[in-house]
């Protein structure tokens, strides 16, 4: 028998990175804008978007793709702010894939829409691996997490056009030190803005909502 | 856990690559797979995935290999080029944050051996 090499050179991610571009193609034909936001379970992304959706309605029409392992209670509470969202179940997969958020992406009324939000599954590992065809990933980080994670999460910070530091609110009660984070992040992605906010209350949110509408108006 | 969805498409792709032959080939003797230094994939979990995956096919039996990419980076400041010390991804030689990740995220099937 003869020993043969075949030489294949080809990316593993090719079939998830077509549907990424597909996805790229559609929301720019549409002006709509794509943020992926990535965190821990409980690191407060759904209270972002609910303090999104109180604050800045009248001026910013969005929608959610809300990404879970299992139940629609996510989509539920920003139903309930008259937010259109959909609940995307992976059923056990720790994070979305390009297909599956095209297919949801495309049963959303685009031309209404200035930004679509993906809540990505609750995970700092596998959803920065996969490129969905979002504008841009997010990183929300909450206090309560510790101070290192970005340099325990590298590929995560590093990918990501922002951080949000959330659940400010409960300092008072930690013992955690914010410079230690804010060098943390330095350390792996030292060019990206970082918004201290707390969701819940409303307070320091302005900045990260000013950022959210500087993208919609260069789209 | 993304290490089944990230082999299946790599025993697919290894499988179809090997359809293209003619006459088809005996057996799969070895896969060998690029990764970068960056990639979040656990060798043990990407190997356990891989043994199922493989079972039944032309390729059961077969090595995986990985070849590892270490991550290296180059300074937009002072223009150095070299190994980074992940997750520190500032520049070893003047400390600026301003390194282009030139390696490290890398992730592709390099190359199918068979038996003819």
């Amino acid at each position: 028998m003869n020993e043969k090499t075949i030489k294949v050179y080809k990316d593993l991610m090719g079939a998830n990175a077509e549907w990424a571009q597909k996805t790229r193609d559609l929301l720019k034909k549409k002006k709509v804008v794509m943020l992926n936001l990535i965190g821990s379970p409980g690191s407060g992304k759904t209270v972002l978007l609910e303090r999104l959706a109180k604050d800045c309605s009248d001026s910013l029409s969005f929608s959610v793709l809300e990404g879970d392992v299992e139940t629609t209670k996510d989509a539920e509470r920003l139903q309930k702010l008259d937010i259109l969202a959909s609940q995307l179940l992976t059923g056990g997969a720790c994070h979305l894939e390009a297909k599956l958020v095209h297919y949801a992406l495309k049963d959303l009324p685009l031309d209404e829409l200035d930004i679509v939000f993906v809540e990505n599954v609750g995970n700092l590992v596998c959803p920065a691996e996969f490129d969905i065809g979002e504008e841009a990933k997010i990183a929300v980080l909450s206090v309560t997490e510790g101070e290192e994670k970005p340099s325990k999460y590298p590929l995560l910070f590093n990918e990501a056009s922002a951080v949000v530091l959330t659940k400010t609110d409960l300092l008072p009660h930690l013992n955690y030190k914010i410079g230690v984070c804010m060098e943390a992040i330095k350390d792996v992605n030292g060019s990206i803005p970082v918004f201290q906010v707390d969701a819940l209350n409303g307070n320091g949110v302005e900045q990260w909502h000013e950022w959210i509408k500087e993208r919609v108006r260069a789209c | 856990m993304h290490e089944f969805s990230i082999c299946q498409s790599l025993v697919d792709m290894a499988l179809n690559e090997i359809k293209k032959i003619e006459p088809a080939p005996v057996r799969v003797i070895k896969v060998i797979v690029v990764i970068g230094g960056l990639r979040q994939i656990i060798l043990e979990q990407l190997q356990f995935a891989y043994d199922v995956l493989i079972k039944d096919t032309i390729a059961e039996g077969s090595v995986l290999e990985v070849e590892y990419i270490p991550v290296c980076g180059k300074c937009k400041e002072c223009g150095w080029e070299g190994f980074l010390e992940v997750p520190v991804m500032l520049c070893v030689e003047c400390g600026e944050a301003s390194v282009d990740i030139t390696s490290g995220k890398e992730l592709y099937l390099k190359q199918v051996e068979i038996d003819e």
